[in-house]
């Protein structure tokens, strides 16, 4: 199972996002668990398919080093798909990152 | 104007994002972040006893007896009293947790470090007795540096081979792990023990000289017209940026601000009234109730001035897809989405709206026109509520509504400037 997870400030605006993510996931039938959670929660994080940060906290890409190394893909969502919380969008840019 | 703005994004976007990452910055900031519950909790109790309503008093009073605060006022003592005490286990905690250590282990031994420099108050020497100054805010400071210290020690000295205790195979993991923080956190222990034998020799102790030192200077220049407006400033600056400002320059304001509110609380739990300018003018509900009116930027009032005057369709949908969590004080989308980041007719109102208002909430509360906040709100309270709550007073509300009308008006004009250029763009 392909698990996204979403870092931003307090976790609060990038639950708006994941919801829409859900929703595109479950139109095209795509099986992904779709999360968000708060900087603070996100020390220790393993068995993640992709990491990725809200664009007001891009700042925080090289906390999450050790998880890159590791070979999981960490990016900052796209300001604009962002910003009109295009959750369709922001999945297709987690599927390319995956490769899937 | 373009090439200021990639001037800036070069040169000091780098160095804020360092600040934002920094460990120790993060661990006081989170360390203060997880208290929240706890401060609202605390809030809530202070504001059911000093609601400025005589007939509520009274009336709790004929009910319950003399003694009806008591309730609030033990949630006060379990909360706000020993707020220091909190905050030495768990700046550590997150600490340790960044260096993927220990989290637990360093939050315990700061804590215990922390009893062991706290200073003992009988008056014949004899052990016990544990003062509330030191636990409420004012113990503030000491708590964080003893939980940085501390936890940089003992992390340090856990990544020391020859100190650490290797179990043979079979031993469960959870006791090799017990045992694994033994000798690094003795070693600390003992260390805090020493320095507190240093400061006794000096007849003096750790607490009174931070506080005396960095508490009480900072918490003098915090206070003010001009440090409340460089913190609106610099939040706004950064999120211009599209960085998350109030998180960035949190681990360096929150300590500075919540001391502050604490005091206030001490003073009206003591019998002054809300009004008296003994009181704190400047505090993060303070910033949260009258200046951050849906989010950063008082963005509430620019989606409301968008729908109102903006004839411009995306606009129009920016603004709808904002107001709903807009009065939630989340504004991310509004942010990214319109976008404000970057924007160079958005620039001026989204710096200059939130200084207007910190100055006529600094105003109103120094003249007495409305009273000081005594309580901490959930960043997330929708505004105008947020307002009555933090002050615990009608009066705050209306000076909220007041806020919110005129960063509206200092919006509309930029709204029809950025409208027109838009148009200009697509008739061209």
């Amino acid at each position: 199972m392909v698990k996204i997870l979403l870092v931003c400030s307090a976790g609060m605006s990038t639950s708006m996002l994941v919801k829409r993510m859900q929703d595109a996931a479950l139109e095209e039938g795509f099986q992904a668990e779709i999360q968000a959670v708060a900087e603070s929660e996100a020390t220790k994080i393993n068995d993640i398919s992709i990491l990725m940060l809200g664009p007001q906290v891009r700042y925080l890409k090289s906390k999450f080093k050790s998880l890159e190394d590791s070979g999981i893909p960490v990016t900052v969502i796209d300001t604009v798909k962002y910003g009109t919380m295009n959750g369709k969008a922001v999945l297709a840019d987690a599927k390319a990152l995956l490769k899937i | 104007m373009n090439q200021f703005f990639s001037l800036i994004e070069e040169k000091f976007v780098p160095f804020f994002a360092k600040v934002g990452s920094q460990k120790h910055l993060a661990a006081v900031r989170d360390g203060f972040i997880s208290l929240v519950p706890l401060a609202i909790a605390g809030s809530f109790a202070v504001l059911l006893n000093q609601l400025p309503i005589d007939a509520y008093k009274n009336f709790m009073g004929s009910v319950f007896g003399d003694s009806w605060t008591s309730f609030g006022g033990n949630i006060w003592w379990g909360t706000f009293a020993i707020i220091s005490i909190f905050l030495s286990f768990t700046v550590s905690y997150f600490l340790a947790k960044s260096y993927n250590a220990n989290g637990l282990s360093a939050g315990l031994i700061s804590l215990s470090s922390f009893f062991i420099l706290m200073p003992q108050v009988n008056p014949d020497g004899a052990w016990g007795n544990i003062h509330w100054g030191y636990t409420n805010a004012m113990g503030m400071f000491v708590a964080i540096i003893v939980s940085l210290i501390s936890t940089e020690l003992f992390v340090k000295l856990s990544k020391a081979d020859f100190l650490v205790i290797k179990m043979p195979e079979g031993v469960p993991p959870a006791v090799s792990r017990s045992f694994a923080a033994l000798f690094p956190g003795m070693i600390v222990l003992a260390v805090a023990s020493l320095v507190m034998i240093l400061f006794t020799s000096f007849e003096t102790n750790l607490f009174s000289v931070v506080v005396k030192y960095v508490a009480m200077p900072l918490t003098n220049v915090a206070d003010s017209l001009g440090s409340a407006l460089l913190i609106v400033f610099m939040t706004h600056f950064l999120w211009f940026f599209g960085l998350h400002g109030s998180n960035i320059i949190g681990g360096v304001v929150e300590p500075i601000l919540l001391p502050l509110l604490t005091k206030n609380m001490e003073l009206v739990e003591a019998g002054k009234s809300a009004f008296s300018s003994d009181l704190h003018v400047v505090t993060k509900p303070f910033l949260d109730a009258f200046v951050y009116l849906g989010g950063a930027g008082t963005t509430l009032a620019l989606l409301i001035a968008i729908l109102a005057v903006s004839k411009r369709k995306q606009l129009r949908e920016v603004g709808k897809l904002g107001v709903a969590p807009g009065l939630f004080n989340i504004n991310e989308p509004v942010i990214f989405g319109m976008p404000i980041v970057l924007n160079p007719v958005l620039f001026v109102p989204f710096i200059l709206a939130p200084l207007v208002l910190t100055i006529v909430a600094y105003t109103a509360i120094s003249l007495g026109l409305v009273p000081h906040t005594i309580a901490m709100i959930p960043w997330t309270t929708p505004p105008v509520i947020g307002g009555a709550l933090a002050t615990g007073s009608w009066q705050g509300g209306v000076l909220a509504a007041f806020n919110l009308v005129l960063a509206i008006v200092i919006y509309i004009p930029f709204i029809f400037i950025a409208d027109r250029s838009e148009l200009k763009k697509e008739n061209a």
